[in-house]
């Protein structure tokens, strides 16, 4: 079983290759990769620190958001409609193989 | 790696005692920040360390897998070079020869220590109280162990309704057990929120079927073999196949307290987490310390805090600035309805309800001297962030524009905070 490949952009625009693997969520991925990701709810869909912004049409492959990440979502800074997810409730996917990942600004 | 860091090689471990969220976070810290010594990380427990939060909550639910998320995987340790020793605990702590008395037998050495034994549940202390049957939730081991008495029409008395009590109450009704709460107070969560919210969260929890009996003063544990009933002051008994003590923590503090660490219901510690003692810090659950917010002296059981005081350590050992402390803030999930809490409310606080309670969702806001000190959010959370900035600011709230849930709460601060 193979890793998905991710170009992460960080808070200052630059640009990380990194590999997810599959038993991580995207959260995980990231963290463990030392981008600042605090997830400081340990990934329960509680804080909105490990919010990402997807490409479009990244977005449209993935399941849909719930209605619990969704609120907190929509409350967290720059929220984009089609874009944003918070990446603790973002399971392994070959969808988001090559995929850019983009980290939202902090609170 | 920065190069203008101490690295630290050559030099005795960084120690951690504990791997929960703000051991874990420290060793991970320390390295984010070019720290290249060793860096040693002790736990009592032999698993991987794992995410606490979910055990009174995902964990629970019926189907739910009976793992809870790692806090890091354990490849993470060997790629970091974080010397991981698991099941092993600290007998004791010389400060003056900087060594520590290890379950083992051996003697350890440090260069920093760095104590963040968190806290345990706070025991039931009434006859009857080792029975089995009788249990508390702090580790996975307690979750699963209550996961498999949580059968349909097995009757859960739950003592004490905070947090813990009450999502387990939750959790235990969603899957069809005879559920009631038995709490000395006269509202739920009495500790941390105020009546309206308490009342709002009653009826929740009576619609789905739990039962309250408030103002219980819980006096023994009755049963042959196992626990089978709890009986209060007044003479009352609760017929009882699982007991749940779910009556708060108190900090692991005895090794440093041995020691000579100052400690007052949590070691003290300052601002960057030292301690009384140079070369020693404290970080997470089991400190004490000063809030930088409004000058209270408080032990905070959040992972926030525990994030946030082990960044603060991490970059006082490498000698770097850390981010400005965090309010802190709270969350409990009961029967799909989210609180959310942001700041620490005083029991002396003015309460304003922003919208109806009746309506299932609403906001309370504190204020102490006209200020905002907190905030709770229920299954809403529109009025958190504007909070938090709020709070962080001691704005200035006019309560009549603060109780109109039709005005942003940013427009109920005046312009001069």
């Amino acid at each position: 079983m193979s890793n998905n490949k991710l170009t992460v952009v960080d808070r200052e625009g630059s640009t990380h290759s990194l590999e997810w693997e599959p038993d991580q969520t995207l959260m995980e991925a990231l963290r463990d990769n030392d981008l600042p990701v605090l997830a400081s709810c340990g990934g329960t869909a509680s804080c909105a620190t490990c919010h990402v912004f997807l490409e479009k049409e990244v977005f449209d492959t993935v399941a849909e958001r719930s209605e619990d990440e969704l609120e907190v979502l929509a409350e967290a800074e720059g929220y984009q409609e089609c874009g944003s997810r918070l990446s603790c409730q973002l399971d392994f996917s070959r969808e988001l193989n090559g995929a850019t990942v983009t980290l939202a600004p902090e609170e | 790696m920065s190069s203008r860091q101490p690295t630290g090689n050559g030099l005795n471990p960084i120690v951690i005692i504990g791997a929960g969220h703000s051991g874990v976070a420290v060793a991970a810290g320390l390295r984010t920040r070019g720290w290249g010594g060793d860096i040693l990380l002790l736990e009592a427990e032999k698993e991987t360390p794992y995410e606490r939060p979910p055990l009174s909550k995902e964990l629970l639910k019926a189907g739910a897998p009976d793992e809870s998320a790692v806090l890091r995987k354990e490849k993470f340790y060997e790629d970091k070079h974080i010397d991981r020793r698991a099941g092993l605990t600290v007998d004791a702590l010389d400060p003056a020869a900087r060594t520590l008395q290890l379950s083992d037998g051996s003697r350890q050495g440090y260069h920093r220590l760095v104590i963040a034994t968190g806290s345990r549940a706070r025991s039931l202390t009434v006859p009857g109280a080792g029975l089995p049957g009788v249990q508390a939730l702090r580790t996975r081991d307690d979750a699963l162990e209550l996961k498999r008495a949580l059968v349909p029409g097995a009757r859960v008395a739950i003592i004490g309704a905070g947090y813990i009590g009450l999502e387990v109450a939750a959790a235990a009704s969603a899957r069809g057990c005879e559920v009631t709460v038995l709490e000395f107070q006269d509202r739920v969560m009495s500790r941390v929120t105020s009546e309206p919210v308490s009342r709002f969260f009653e009826q929740l929890h009576e619609r789905n079927g739990v039962r309250f009996v408030f103002g219980a003063a819980v006096t023994a544990i009755e049963g042959d073999e196992r626990a089978e009933r709890v009986v209060t002051a007044d003479g009352s008994s609760y017929p009882a196949d699982v007991v749940l003590a779910g009556i708060g923590v108190v900090p692991n503090q005895e090794l440093a307290a041995c020691a000579g660490l100052e400690c007052r219901d949590g070691i003290l510690v300052d601002g960057d987490g030292r301690t009384s003692v140079p070369d020693i810090y404290a970080t997470g659950d089991v400190t004490r310390f000063t809030s930088s917010i409004d000058g209270a002296s408080q032990r905070l059981e959040c992972i926030q805090n525990a994030m946030g005081q082990a960044d603060r350590v991490a970059a006082d050992i490498t000698g770097q600035d850390a981010a400005e402390p965090e309010i802190p803030w709270f969350w409990t999930v009961q029967h799909g309805v989210r609180l959310q809490t942001a700041g620490v409310r005083h029991p002396a606080d003015e309460v304003i309800v922003r919208g109806a309670p009746a309506d299932g969702r609403f906001s309370v806001v504190y204020l102490r001297d006209g200020r905002l000190a907190a905030v709770d959010t229920i299954a809403g959370l529109t009025d958190f962030r504007p909070a938090r900035k709020l709070i962080v600011r001691k704005a200035r709230i006019d309560p009549l524009l603060a109780a109109d849930p039709g005005t942003p709460l940013a427009d109920a601060a005046f312009a001069a905070a």
